[in-house]
């Protein structure tokens, strides 16, 4: 081919293609500001601002092997990965409009509107598009194997659903007792934790367990008494005897009464709930309650006692007509227990991920569950912390998770618009500050409206992939086709 | 005459490593005669003649001189072709009985094996000559063997019955913990020999020292008292009026500085052996893999250790190696992959995996058939024909079917490319082996013929 033809070419295939320059643009949202340029270097540096100092460290260290060179070259090795452009939604500081999380390797080092990004960092352009802290998935099933820290040993870091679960925006999961990130590609960093729960049986179908139960407890409560007088017995300087011993004491149960260990408890009907709560009052532990279809009608005592709940707002119930209580399930589940202050995470009617199944009710579409909390009054802000720092609390893990924070784990998803719309897709995952699904490269979801370049890179990238060529100069592009990239209806065609 | 003759016949020189070869010059001389020669050693040599005696290639080329008594066996213009037969490193239908998943170091693959009459034959239709033969079980199951086929049937005579270590690492943690344990147990053998050899060398330096310390007393005692004879006091001296006696005595002397024995190093488990032989790097062990996700584990079960390993991938239904070929790549072992046009997980892109193995950098690689049965043995050609037109080099993927199999089993001096003075060991195909209409015609084994098509379809028609 030549020169002349091939100019033709290109020149044709951007007008074929229509590719706007400008953000890309999603129905969902409000229509794009038009973008800024790359927030780079806009900021004095500030001597006391330790971050700041590392960053110019860097910076100096790159500028010495790549001098004159483009300042926004990205160097794929870099420990620094910025996102920009993209409103920041931190759970625990609102709303940041268009700004950049910076992440160091696996930490955020930075979160706000002008924040340098340092030479060679990694860049996700996220214009237009919300960034969110990653999902956390409480009492998965199928998405790890293995409990405990096994899950290290079990981790298939390259399995389907591994990639489904980061393609639903999950970053963190716990299977068991076990606690995993979706560490794609590695081992490395993939067991964040283990839940050290411990089930209680407290039905109602068994009112001789019941009984042992609190049989069980009050020997540990009496121990624990007889150990606290001796102790104060001691600090007084009394004569004492030996210390009393623990025998025949269930160790698990001293975790609970001692506050070092956290009981689970599955309940949904309002007679089982109300049981807990006269347990949980008699004997005073943290705990989980899983269920809580009818938590709503008794949501301030389990607010009183201390419970966190995990719901599952479309799990259905009918009232029972014969009993004079309330009863069965309601939409506004989730926004009585959040106006009582009972703390909760959400879990779909199924806990594996699978793309068969029961289409939008399993842990591939988490936020849809949330979003039908929404529906029943829960407030929008109520219903992400529910899957993200609540949930993280539920495990434990509040201080890494859960949140866009500087100092946390740099675990976040982009999505195309509103997490709990249901067009929404997650354009991105980030597991300790990696880029682990990219839903353009990956094969799920990439057919599914595609996202559309938005950089002049990505155009010269495009071009080159629809044509074959070799290498599309920015030189050759400016002369064949600049006219046509600064028409502006060439980008509101495509809309 | 005869004398020219015979100086003509010399070969003008033997490649320059090559030991000299011991043999009867007047031997029986056979010519084969081919259009095409695949060496395997650079390109394929045309219109050549092949000189055999002894069991040796004596002389190879356009213009070979024929000896007067020379058996002829002439093919050209007939498509026919020769090359180094195949190797098949994993043969492991052959193998009688099943195994679970254990550490069972212990095992040969050839305590498995019962062989069924045709076996060999089989495999020699397919050009097959060499097989290696794997312990059945997963974990560690034991060591592999290699057979020749040469027709033996029942309890195998194999032609190395312990080669390398097989270790299974499935994504799990009870694999894992297997070939975890069983490491460790290695170095825990290996620290415990090492302590016991630290203590029988102290205890002979000891013994070394006090008998030096004893002979300096006597020199002393000597200087002393020359009167007095040569030894520990005058008893013994007394006593010691016989050679025999003397030496007794000398032993009893020492009584309980008695030089400690010969070391003994303490008795190994026989399920560690191998793997304290891999461990000590004298072993080569096969790392059997299904996924990218069990290279993980098996990089993280190696950590910071340096073991020699060859890589045996066998794709289930992840098929995601691509995920991690550099990482294969970089580790410039051997790597033995089942020769198979696979799909990229969930899609329907095809993926080249011996290609993109060899693009990534792996320069030994091994083509399996894609089936561990007969059935696969006689796909093999049609499986890596269309690896090749997918993408992968020809020359590449003919010496993975035969040069490199047979030195991942050992027997690179006895499969080689063909040249003068290697081992007579070629096939005869009745046109290019990768066609899957071509067939294996005759089978030679350092000049023996094993199989011979036409007779052994004679036989029956019988």
């Amino acid at each position: 081919m030549n020169c002349a033809m091939r100019v033709l070419c290109l020149a044709a295939a951007v007008w074929a293609l229509q590719i706007p320059l400008t953000a890309a643009s999603y129905a969902l949202q409000d229509p794009p500001p038009t973008p800024d340029p790359l927030p780079v270097v806009e900021e004095p540096p500030q001597p006391e601002d330790a971050d700041i100092t590392v960053t110019e460290e860097v910076a100096e260290a790159a500028a010495e092997t790549v001098e004159a060179e483009d300042p926004n070259a990205v160097d794929p090795n870099s420990p620094y990965l910025a996102i920009y452009g993209a409103d920041i939604h931190t759970v625990t500081d609102g709303v940041i409009r268009r700004g950049v999380v910076l992440c160091k390797n696996d930490r955020i080092l930075k979160v706000g509107t002008k924040v340098r990004i340092p030479k060679g960092a990694r860049r996700i352009d996220a214009q237009g598009m919300q960034i969110y802290p990653g999902l956390v998935g409480v009492d998965s099933s199928g998405i790890v194997h293995g409990g405990g820290i096994s899950i290290r040993d079990d981790f298939d870091p390259f399995a389907l659903n591994v990639d489904l679960g980061l393609a639903g925006g999950l970053t963190l999961v716990q299977s068991g007792d076990g606690i995993a990130k979706l560490t794609r590609g590695t081992l490395d960093g993939v067991l964040a934790g283990q839940t050290g729960w411990v089930s209680l049986g407290y039905s109602s179908n068994s009112p001789s367990g019941r009984r042992k139960l609190r049989e069980d407890l009050r020997i540990v409560r009496d121990h624990l008494r007889d150990l606290r007088g001796w102790e104060n017995d001691k600090a007084l300087g009394e004569k004492v005897a030996e210390a009393p011993a623990a025998k025949g004491i269930n160790p698990q149960y001293l975790a609970l009464l001692q506050g070092n260990a956290v009981a689970r408890f599955n309940a949904n009907s309002l007679k089982d709930l109300l049981a807990i709560c006269d347990f949980l009052e008699e004997y005073p532990m943290q705990s989980i309650i899983f269920g809580g279809q009818e938590a709503w009608a008794c949501a301030g005592r389990l607010g009183r006692v201390g419970a966190q709940m995990v719901i599952t707002p479309r799990a259905k119930g009918w009232a029972d007509q014969t009993l004079n209580a309330p009863s069965g399930w309601t939409i506004e589940n989730a926004k009585i227990l959040w106006e009582h202050g009972v703390p909760f995470s959400i879990l779909p009617e199924q806990r594996w991920i699978s793309t068969g199944g029961l289409a939008g009710r399993d842990m591939l579409t988490l936020p849809m569950e949330a979003a039908f909390a929404i529906r029943g009054g829960l407030p929008q802000e109520a219903a992400l912390r529910a899957v993200t720092l609540d949930a993280a609390k539920i495990l434990g893990l509040e201080d890494r998770v859960g949140s866009i924070e500087a100092g946390k784990d740099a675990d976040l998803i982009i999505c195309d618009g509103d997490l709990f719309h249901y067009r929404t897709f997650v354009q991105w995952s980030v597991v300790n500050g990696k880029v682990v699904y990219d839903k353009q490269t990956a094969p799920y979801f990439a057919h599914i409206r595609p996202r559309q370049a938005n950089s002049l890179e990505e155009v010269l990238e495009e071009i080159e992939r629809a044509l074959d060529v070799e290498e599309v100069t920015d030189e050759r592009i400016e002369e064949s086709v600049a006219p046509a990239i600064d028409e502006p209806e060439a980008s509101a065609g495509t809309q | 005459m005869l004398a020219s003759l015979l100086l003509l016949l010399l070969p003008p020189a033997l490649p320059v490593a090559q030991e000299p070869i011991e043999r009867d010059p007047t031997g029986r001389a056979v010519i084969y005669r081919f259009d095409t020669v695949e060496t395997l050693d650079g390109a394929a040599l045309q219109n050549v003649s092949v000189l055999v005696r002894d069991g040796v290639i004596e002389r190879m080329g356009p213009a070979v001189v024929i000896p007067a008594n020379a058996e002829i066996h002439d093919y050209r213009g007939t498509g026919k072709m020769a090359m180094p037969p195949f190797v098949l490193t994993h043969a492991d239908f052959l193998i009688g009985d099943r195994r679970g998943n254990g550490g069972n170091g212990r095992f040969l693959a050839v305590d498995s094996m019962w062989l069924p009459e045709n076996w060999s034959q089989d495999l020699l239709e397919e050009g097959v000559l060499l097989v290696g033969v794997d312990p059945p079980g997963s974990g560690l199951p034991g060591r592999s063997s290699v057979l020749l086929a040469d027709g033996q049937v029942g309890v195998p005579n194999p032609l190395v019955a312990d080669l390398h270590l097989k270790v299974m690492v499935p994504t799990g943690s009870s694999g894992k913990r297997l070939v975890r344990d069983g490491l460790k147990a290695a170095d825990e053998a290996i620290e415990k020999e090492a302590k016991a050899k630290a203590d029988w060398e102290k205890a002979r330096a000891d013994w070394e020292a006090a008998q030096k310390k004893k002979a300096e007393e006597a020199e002393a005692a000597k200087k002393a008292d020359p009167a007095k004879k040569v030894g520990t006091n005058g008893d013994k001296a007394a006593a010691g009026e016989n050679g025999e006696q003397k030496g007794d005595a000398k032993g009893k002397d020492q009584g309980e500085e008695e030089p400690p024995k010969e070391f003994v190093a303490p008795k190994l488990d026989p399920n560690i052996e191998p793997l304290v032989d891999w461990v000590r790097k004298e072993r080569v062990a096969q790392i059997w893999l299904d996924s990218a996700s069990d290279w993980l584990h098996w990089q993280d079960l190696l950590g910071e250790r340096e073991l020699p390993y060859e890589l045996v991938l066998r794709h289930g239904s992840g098929q995601n190696f691509h995920e991690v070929v550099e990482q294969i790549a970089a580790t410039g072992f051997r790597v033995d992959v089942i020769a198979d046009i696979s799909f990229l997980p969930y899609t329907r892109t095809r993926a080249n995996l011996p290609a993109e193995l060899v693009a990534a950098g792996v320069k030994q690689l091994v083509l399996s058939p894609t089936s561990e049965n007969l059935s696969g043995v006689r796909s093999y050609r049609m499986a890596v024909a269309l690896v090749v037109a997918e993408g992968l080099d020809r020359a590449i993927a003919l010496r993975a079917m035969t040069l490199e199999p047979a030195a991942s089993l050992g027997q690179e001096e006895r499969i080689t490319a063909l040249a003068v003075g290697a081992p007579a060991t070629f096939v005869v195909w009745s046109g290019d082996p990768l066609d899957p209409m071509s067939e294996a015609l005759l089978v030679l084994s350092e000049g023996e013929v094993l199989y011979d098509r036409v007779k052994a379809e004679k036989e029956e028609q019988r």
